[in-house]
């Protein structure tokens, strides 16, 4: 089962450093929902149900859509 | 530059909290979190530890949670509201896919959150998500069909009329149990994991699974349609309303 | 027999998401990355109820239940902000 933890860390670090670099707003908080995609995983695994779902249900299409209507409003590209 | 400095910020930042705090190691539960674990099944009747801490022993925290939510939500509302003179492009209207698996849609997604904090003390869940998964559905409508209206008035007195229902059990505890926000005495704390058990727990997680639900719909609805004309000719000069 | 079985599926579905990652940070444009996410979503549930078998409790199926409902209006939202919908 440590190889599970390992992959999902690894997907989780590699999509947060992505989201950081990226200059592209909206290709932030696509690697933003996956940041909290692997989160919700890992809640899961350390044995917290009730934070997996709150996590589950606000990052899976709230959270990607309010970021979306904002950049919407605003400029796309990162100064 | 700035991003190689926001880089090297977050390593150290990770070895310093990686050498601080233990994780993982299993430590002993303090005299408060003992008890919790002693008595909180018998005291509440739920078998769901979690909510009867959110609900019970820590009730008046989740009220004063439930009154910042509503005032975050007053105050994106009234920021984001369109103005009167501002228009934005009207969206096109989206495919057949998404209109018609969002109307058949709606109603499990719905009838799942409503599920979801109704069974608060008894699985993984509660208020919160259970609203969050409702205002998840009406987003879901908003994003299908453009010229769908919600209906303000009656989300508002939903609203109101779930918060005001909230601290009115807090003032019924207090009448016949003792202190505000009481589960002894109040409703019978019946059979374990039943679905009429745990005093007040189901009432107090329905109400605020409503209030939450409403509210995130409201603030949705006033982020998607911001700028939206209704019944006036739009940017292309057609009318809105032709699907 | 499950353990291995349950190994096997863990071990297919940790390679389907090193794929995913690759296209998710190497996608040349955001439809490409868009696409990535929802092959993601759809892994996790799998996995969510893979933990769910190891540990052996029911409650966690909850979660992945909430996930299989919910992960597609992420993938929409995008669809309709490079449609002008949103």
């Amino acid at each position: 089962m440590i190889i599970v933890d390992i992959l999902i860390c690894l997907v989780l670090l590699a999509a947060g450093v992505g989201a950081m670099l990226q200059r592209n707003l909206v290709a932030s908080s696509v690697l933003v929902g996956v940041v909290s995609l692997m989160v919700s995983i890992l809640f899961l695994r350390i044995g917290a149900p009730d934070v997996a779902m709150t996590e589950a249900a606000i990052g899976a299409g709230l959270s990607t859509v309010i970021f979306l209507i904002a950049v919407r409003r605003t400029e796309e590209e990162e100064q | 530059m700035k991003q190689i400095f926001s880089l090297a910020l977050l390593a150290i930042t990770g070895w310093l909290l990686w050498s601080l705090v233990p994780y993982g190691q299993a430590t002993e539960p303090g005299p408060v979190s003992s008890h919790y674990i002693a008595h909180g099944l018998q005291e509440n009747g739920g078998s769901n530890l979690v909510t009867s801490i959110v609900v019970n022993y820590r009730g008046f925290d989740t009220l004063g949670e439930v009154t910042v939510l509503f005032l975050s939500v007053a105050g994106a509302g009234f920021v984001l509201r369109r103005r009167s003179g501002q228009r934005r492009v009207a969206p096109r209207p989206s495919s057949e896919f998404v209109q018609t698996g969002a109307r058949m849609l709606f109603a499990p997604m719905v009838l799942f959150g409503v599920y979801i904090f109704v069974h608060g003390h008894l699985t993984p869940g509660g208020g919160f998500q259970g609203g969050a998964v409702i205002a998840s559905a009406v987003l879901m409508l908003l994003l299908a069909d453009r010229d769908h209206h919600l209906p303000h008035g009656f989300m508002g007195w939903l609203e109101s009329l779930a918060g005001f229902g909230y601290v009115l059990t807090g003032f019924l505890g207090l009448a016949i149990g003792g202190s505000f926000l009481a589960n002894k005495g109040v409703l019978p704390l019946g059979q374990w994991n039943r679905l009429f058990s745990a005093g007040v727990i189901p009432i107090i997680y329905t109400l605020v699974g409503l209030k939450v639900g409403t509210e995130l719909s409201t603030l949705l609805d006033v982020m998607v349609d911001s700028g939206r004309d209704h019944g006036e000719a739009d940017a292309h000069g057609q009318k809105g309303g032709a699907a | 027999m499950v353990d291995r079985v349950l190994i096997l599926a863990m071990a297919l579905a940790g390679a389907g998401m090193l794929l995913a990652l690759i296209r998710l940070l190497r996608g040349p444009n955001i439809p490409s990355r868009a696409v990535a996410l929802d092959v993601l979503t759809l892994i996790t549930m799998p996995v969510m109820v893979g933990l769910a078998i190891t540990s052996g409790r029911v409650i966690y199926l909850d979660v992945a239940l909430v996930y299989g409902i919910l992960s597609f209006l992420g993938v929409i939202s995008l669809a309709r902000y490079f449609d002008q919908g949103v």
